[in-house]
């Protein structure tokens, strides 16, 4: 009875969208009360007629439509007597699997660059690799001593690709790649952390870069060739007879930095700002994210937030950083406020530590995050809940890092391989 | 009948005159044409001079009763008083009864008359017609003497007439009640009054023709006898139905005297009232008036006030129990219980016991019986026969409210809720571990034992797959495995943040201390490396007089083990070593080996290549040792005690007495004045050391035995893990004031460690800066709890 009443219940509803091409009348329409979003998806495609029907997400004051109209209404108590002004986006579409490269060990770092064609991989052998769009490994950059902990692309002209790495063996290594001759070597290695160097970050003007690493100190390194700085080389009998041991060329060896400190624990993750090459964003175990000034090396605002901070990265959109934790949440925070405690938002779903994030470069609303509990979600932060999750096969394989490159989310950990999936948006 | 009533003197006229008190007039007898006259009535009667003319008068007035109450009794019935009839009439009346009665009657008159004073009419008892005449002339002569006495009587001199006086007793009763008796009262000393003999209606008009003074005469009821109004009394009975004023010498016309005239008198008489103005209001009444005008204003007196109301009906159906006053001493008797339907005497079917209940209630001891009846079905209550135990069980209810010891009982009315100590809610007390984030998946044996790095960043685990395996705790990686021949027993990292070395037992007494390659930064692999160095300097200069005093052999490993295995150095215990421990500084270790004997505890010194047994000889079997955080003491469990050594001074400063059966370990709070203990009998005990020597608490959490204890060095936590696979977190805060016992509250047991063969959680250990926990079980899996 009560079933057939709602269906016969009508609410008054007015679709407004930003995106032009797909606008329709503004005038308010009666669409039943129990539609979702599949529902008035037909209903716009409808009146916008198009040969190809488009799938719509729905906005509700800002806030995903993720039940029925009349329940959402419900939950809001909010009267059905009213016109609801309902906007309208063209919704993303779940994420399809476009290829996994399988690597020998665990990857701990992956990176893309859509405008090269090119992925980089980080992985626990100690290699980075990098890959090209058809899956072939075009190079594999041996020369760490330890598991590659992240890593990072540097300026990409035609001929050569500068990437970046940091190892448990508390290094950072510089590579060149060469595109011409499918050769790389090792541009210098940077030495003077003292624990293992878990992030490695690049300024958009490749001038400089940031390293993270477990001895809680942050160093910003300049990317230039150190011989051109008044650096000493820091060799020690020990190392040197290590490093032969380790069958290794003698490489240029980087020492000068400028060393960032304020943390208190083992620094997990390092992220330049997007458009100030000056400012640097950390998080680590010391429950802090912190915001740093570069040029004055000083800690200019902290944020806490009482769990281990393992990832952290910003969007280039809304400038919004998001940041995942030991607690199985994502937050959101907005680094321009100066209050110490300034979450905006947690993104709950996880089922275990949310080891990386990454913000899509489209959306000011979209981003991803890997997790130990082997999922790769992707969140709008308008909706409650996830979007989509991409489960991996295992469930107890780890994801330690995810990008958002372009239209393709990147994903590996434990599992050994590189995932791609195709995300619009 | 006639005759015989006339010759005892006896008036019978139905019109029975009164004396003026309580008279009844009654003329109405007086009309009746029947009315026998007895004829010489008037000797026993104050005659009152016939009035001829006034008979007519009365006459109109028919059917007038009057009863006049008149003041002067005493004086009339004196007056009457000399009537002896009284006496007299007895007789006539027993004799007017059947001859059948007459010797009974006869025997009571008798009976009667000893008692009385004159014996003159003893005679009379069996009057026949015969003497009729005597007894008339004593009438006659009895007539002629009344009139001499009633002057006298009439002095208002009562001796005399108190003996003859036959005076009824029975005062202001109607008479109607004597009318079915021969008696119409009863004189002063109880005789009996006998009615006055009435003739029938014809002699009564004889009597009354006969009479000239019938007219006149009335008859009084409670002497039954007739009365002769004299003239003044008719004269009052004339006047009163005149409307007249009944005092003849009355006078309502006198002249007035006029009190108030014109005429001015010497002295002014008024009746005026006093003028209003002349009052005086009294000072007292007004303060009493004000009293109570207070009392109302302040409510203390309310004016009007309802009176209470009460029930107008009472519950009948309610507790009957009045409510009474609280005492001590009243207990009220327990009631007992309602009937209820079965106990009707016409239950319905369904509460009538079938055949086979009837049979087993009696096969019941009575004592035994849940009821003591069985329902029974009657037709009518008229058909319910006697009960017949009711007297037993009256008794036996008698009984019961005698002999029950009914004292009222002081109950403490405690909420138990409100003797649960107030403990903060788990929520209050976060952070700690509650969910488990990472399995550290390789081992394929039961891990014994796991130590952290100082920093946290690593971990080394020890498994009974002869494997010490280093793993990177973030992410559940195993960086570096080292192979050995036998168990690892024990694995403990050097808390010295400026090394990174841990110690590792192995099999039967082999400790080595390894140096991780590639995980210390470069200045901790220098400052290991000096450690080592000068340890074997120190060595090799102290020569063969030192080396005699090492109690174990300390032996470098080979340089290929030094270089890629990262041995240090190796010392060889004679007995599997089961526990390594190092102090704070990192220069000192202490290892166990319980069944050494009296080289069981050696404290060995890395720095000096040297190693000491501290104590001579051991009481018990050693379980575990500890460090003191901060002071030089040094902490040995034994199987039943823990005992709390200074290092400096080689003393034995306390002797913790658990009271478990078998301690299995044992952990100091980093302040150094709390312990926990383990046991293998469940218990955890948790000694202040300021307080006592007894546990502060000893809680009993799990259902298997305790394997490891240990405290957060940071949070407020410790815990717990035990072979029922669960850890059991503790938020076990330790003030800082003295006064104030540490609070220890249960907040959460973490499960998923599987047990195999009756082994759980092995080993258990906080990580040094977040409020994670990690495990190591039977099950061959390391976890993270987050």
């Amino acid at each position: 009875m009560s079933m057939a009443e709602t269906e016969l219940e009508q609410v008054q509803v007015r679709f407004t969208t930003q995106q032009q091409e797909y606008a329709i009348t503004e005038s308010a329409i009666f669409v039943p009360a129990n539609f979702k979003r599949y529902g008035l998806s037909g209903i716009v495609n409808h009146l916008l007629g198009k040969d190809k029907p488009v799938p719509f997400d729905f906005l509700i004051n800002g806030e995903l439509l993720r039940t029925s109209v009349a329940q959402y209404l419900a939950a809001n108590n909010l009267s059905t007597e009213n016109v609801i002004s309902i906007e309208y986006v063209e919704s993303m579409l779940p994420p399809t699997p476009v290829s996994a490269f399988q690597h020998d060990d665990w990857i701990s770092s992956v990176k893309g660059k859509h405008t090269s064609q090119l992925f980089l991989t980080g992985s626990y052998d100690s290699m980075v690799r990098l890959w090209n769009m058809s899956g072939e490994c075009v190079a594999t950059l041996e020369g760490h001593a330890d598991a590659v902990k992240s890593v990072a692309f540097g300026s990409i002209t035609d001929n050569e690709a500068v990437v970046f790495s940091s190892s448990l063996d508390q290094t950072v290594m510089a590579w060149t790649y060469s595109f011409l001759d499918s050769t790389y070597k090792v541009l210098y290695q940077c030495k003077g952390h003292k624990g293992a160097v878990e992030s490695v970050a690049v300024d958009s003007s490749n001038t400089q870069f940031a390293t993270a690493s477990a001895d809680s100190t942050l160093r910003v390194w300049a990317t230039r060739d150190p011989s051109e700085e008044d650096s000493i080389e820091y060799l020690d009998t020990k190392n040197k007879k290590r490093r032969k041991t380790a069958g290794q060329d003698s490489h240029k060896i980087k020492t000068f930095s400028q060393t960032l400190n304020g943390h208190v624990g083992p620094v997990t993750s390092v992220i330049f700002d997007n458009n100030n090459s000056n400012t640097v964003y950390s998080g680590g175990w010391d429950h802090s994210v912190r915001m740093w000034d570069v040029e004055q090396q000083v800690n200019v605002t902290t944020k806490n937030c009482e769990k281990v901070v393992l990832d952290i990265a910003q969007s280039n959109q809304s400038k919004m950083i998001a940041t995942g934790h030991g607690d199985k949440v994502i937050r959101i925070w907005d680094p321009r406020t100066d209050d110490s405690v300034a979450v905006n938002m947690t993104l709950p779903g996880h089922s275990n530590w949310v080891s990386s994030v990454s913000w899509s470069p489209n959306s000011e609303f979209t981003l991803c995050s890997g997790s130990y509990d082997s999922t790769v979600r992707i969140w709008d932060i308008r909706s409650k809940g996830s979007l989509f999750t991409i489960q991996e096969e295992d469930k107890s394989d780890k994801v330690f890092s995810v990008d958002w490159d372009g239209d393709k989310i990147l994903s590996g950990g434990e599992d050994k391989k590189l995932n791609i999936h195709q995300a619009k948006i | 009948m006639r005759d015989r009533r006339t010759g005892n003197g006896f008036k019978v006229a139905d019109t029975s005159a009164t004396k003026s008190n309580g008279a009844k007039f009654v003329r109405k007898e007086t009309n009746k044409p029947d009315t026998l006259k007895s004829e010489p009535v008037k000797s026993n009667k104050r005659t009152a001079p016939a009035e001829e003319e006034s008979e007519d008068e009365l006459e109109d007035f028919g059917d007038v009763d009057i009863d006049i109450e008149s003041d002067d009794d005493e004086e009339i019935q004196e007056g009457d008083v000399d009537d002896s009839d009284g006496d007299i009439d007895e007789f006539p009346e027993e004799n007017e009864k059947d001859q059948d009665e007459n010797t009974l009657v006869g025997e009571e008159g008798e009976e009667e008359e000893e008692e009385e004073e004159s014996d003159d009419y003893m005679a009379g008892d069996s009057l026949d017609e015969e003497d009729w005449n005597e007894e008339v002339k004593t009438s006659e002569k009895k007539d002629s003497d009344k009139p001499d006495r009633l002057p006298e009587i009439e002095a208002d001199y009562d001796s005399d007439s108190s003996t003859e006086d036959v005076e009824n007793t029975v005062g202001k009763v109607p008479m109607e009640w004597y009318d079915d008796f021969p008696h119409i009262g009863y004189d002063i000393d109880g005789k009996r009054v006998l009615r006055p003999a009435k003739g029938d209606e014809l002699e009564k008009f004889l009597s009354t023709m006969d009479d000239p003074d019938s007219w006149r005469s009335v008859a009084v009821d409670k002497e039954g006898k007739d009365v002769v109004l004299n003239d003044e009394e008719l004269d009052i009975i004339r006047r009163l139905q005149g409307g007249d004023i009944p005092d003849a010498a009355y006078d309502p016309y006198e002249p007035t005297i006029e009190w108030f005239s014109s005429k001015k008198e010497v002295m002014p008489l008024s009746a005026a009232p006093e003028p209003k103005s002349r009052f005086i209001p009294s000072k007292w009444e007004a303060k009493k008036i004000m009293k109570i005008v207070r009392a109302i204003r302040t409510g203390r007196i309310v004016p009007r006030k309802p009176a209470s109301e009460k029930p107008r009906f009472y519950n009948l159906w309610g507790d009957d129990e009045q409510p009474r006053e609280d005492h001590i001493m009243q207990v009220p008797a327990p009631k007992m219980k309602l009937p209820d339907h079965d106990e009707s005497y016409n239950p319905p079917e369904e509460y009538l016991p079938t055949e086979e209940e009837i049979k087993e209630w009696e096969e019941l001891d009575p004592e035994d019986r849940p009821k003591n009846y069985l329902p029974q079905k009657f037709n009518s209550l008229r058909q319910v026969p006697a009960y017949n135990r009711f007297i037993q069980e009256r008794f036996e209810r008698c009984l019961d409210l005698y002999l029950a010891p009914r004292v009222r009982k002081n109950r403490l009315n405690i909420d138990p809720d409100s003797l649960i100590p107030k403990l903060p809610s788990p929520k209050d007390l976060q952070p700690f571990p509650t969910q488990q984030s990472i399995s550290y998946e390789g081992h394929t044996g039961r891990i014994r034992c796991f130590s952290l790095d100082p920093v946290g960043l690593y971990m080394v685990s020890g498994s009974d797959d002869n494997t010490v395996k280093l793993w990177e705790i973030s992410t559940g990686r195993c960086l570096k495995t080292w192979k050995f021949d036998s168990v690892i027993h024990s694995v403990a990292w050097n808390p010295n943040r400026e090394l990174c070395v841990f110690a590792v037992s192995v099999g039967h007494g082999n400790v080595i201390l390894i140096a991780p390659p590639r995980i210390g930064s470069p200045e901790q692999t220098t400052l290991t490396d000096q450690y080592f160095q000068q340890g074997y300097a120190a060595m090799s200069t102290a020569g063969d007089d030192k080396d005699a005093k090492n109690p174990i052999p300390w032996v470098k490993p080979s340089e290929e083990d030094q270089e890629n295995l990262g041995y240090r150095v190796q010392l060889s215990h004679t007995q599997a070593v089961k526990q390594i421990t190092w102090h704070r500084k990192g220069d000192y270790f202490a290892t166990v080996a319980p069944d050494a004997k009296n080289l069981a505890v050696l404290i060995h010194q890395i720095t000096k290549y040297q190693s000491q047994a501290p104590f001579r000889k051991l009481k018990g079997l050693v379980q575990r040792v500890m460090f003191h955080p901060i002071k030089p003491l040094f902490f040995v469990a034994t199987q039943l005690y823990v005992r709390v050594y200074n290092l400096m001074k080689q003393e034995l400063l306390k002797t913790l007495q658990s009271g478990v059966k078998w301690i299995s370990s044992l952990d100091v709070h980093p302040g150094g004045d709390n312990v926990i203990v383990g046991s293998y009998d469940k218990r955890l005990c948790w000694f202040d050391l300021d307080l006592s020597s007894r546990p502060y608490k000893t809680l009993r959490y799990h259902s298997q035995a305790i394997r490891q204890v240990t405290f957060h060095k940071r949070y407020p936590l410790f815990a717990s893990s035990s072979d029922d696979g669960s850890i059991q977190i503790f938020h076990g805060m330790v003030y800082n004031d003295l006064l104030q016992n540490p609070l220890i509250v249960p907040v959460k047991i973490l499960r998923g460690h599987s047990v195999v063969s009756s082994l759980g959680v092995l080993d258990i250990e906080f990580h040094p800066t977040q409020p994670w926990i990690l495990s190591s079980g039977a099950d061959h899996t390391l976890r993270l709890w987050t």
